[in-house]
């Protein structure tokens, strides 16, 4: 614990040290030589063209194995007719998964952002 | 009270403007923060190269290069200031590492044998002085604490030693201004009754 008369000490210490310091610098230039200096901002490109060649190849591989199935028939058939068997919850589930995916994914990057 | 606000109020005023140079890569934006801070940033890097006006000026224009390029490193977590005094002491660190300081520092103890000043007038002059005997962490800690009115935190943080290492630093180095300035004082008392 610091005493009263050591923290005035400091205080006094503290005072002749600032009044010692000048400040901040006067610009006298500065600023415009280092905006002249400056170079030209880069744009961080988003090269997208990988990404959605990836969604459209996973896509046509999901297409591919899921096509000759039974399961996507009938599942697909129960849900548009309305009904809720086996098959079609799968399918409903498997889409709220990829959809809570999608938008954890987007979540964080809007964070990173 | 009014420092406090003061304070927070440049610090948001700084966050619109780096978001306005992120957001729209806004050359006017980032004069204006070039143009709030230049003076204190080349005040700090000419202390801290013992007053070399074109090192320290040189060094200062390599730090707001940097802080363009880096500057969608900064998170807002510290004040911009802070982040700037951040690089500029890192850049100071890696110029000495190229160009090694002249070895000058003085060990401790060493303040208390200065002679005691003879004028008032000459208090300036010696407190710079003694300042000058300290060691080069305990100036460096005073420069960022007493002179650019970082928190003890924010010192930590922009000469990256732990907070405990800062507040030593700072008490050794103002006690050993006050043992000179005792003795400054009992000079200047005994010039009075003789």
């Amino acid at each position: 614990m610091m005493s009263h008369h050591a923290q005035e000490d400091d205080d006094e210490i503290e005072a002749l040290l600032r009044r010692q310091f000048d400040g901040p610098l006067p610009d006298e230039g500065f600023s415009e030589r280092v905006m002249r200096q400056l170079p030209p901002a880069h744009r961080r490109r988003t090269v997208v063209w990988p990404l959605w060649a990836g969604v459209i190849a996973g896509l046509a591989a999901c297409w591919s194995q899921l096509l000759p199935s039974a399961l996507l028939h009938a599942g697909w058939r129960d849900w548009a007719g309305g009904q809720l068997s086996a098959p079609a919850i799968i399918l409903l589930m498997l889409a709220a998964g990829m959809s809570l995916l999608a938008s954890c994914w987007s979540i964080a990057e809007a964070d990173k952002r | 009270m009014t420092d406090h606000n003061d304070r927070a109020a440049e610090a948001r005023v700084d966050q619109a403007l780096v978001a306005r140079v992120l957001l729209g890569h806004d050359r006017r934006a980032f004069e204006q923060l070039l143009r709030r801070h230049q003076g204190m940033v080349r005040a700090q890097l000419r202390r801290l190269l013992h007053g070399d006006e074109a090192a320290a000026d040189d060094l200062a224009q390599e730090v707001f290069l940097l802080a363009w390029r880096k500057l969608d490193q900064f998170r807002g977590e510290a004040r911009f200031s802070t982040w700037l005094y951040r690089i500029a002491y890192s850049c100071f660190l890696q110029a000495c590492r190229k160009r090694p300081q002249p070895a000058g520092q003085v060990d401790e103890g060493e303040v208390e044998q200065l002679p005691a000043p003879r004028q008032a007038i000459d208090l300036q002059l010696d407190l710079e002085r003694a300042m000058q005997q300290l060691s080069t962490a305990e100036q460096t800690v005073l420069l960022h604490c007493v002179h650019l009115e970082l928190s003890h935190e924010e010192t930590a943080e922009v000469l990256a030693m732990p907070l405990g290492t800062v507040k030593t630093h700072a008490t050794r180095g103002k006690a050993k201004l006050r043992a000179w300035l005792a003795a400054w004082n009992d000079a200047a008392g005994k010039e009075k009754t003789s």
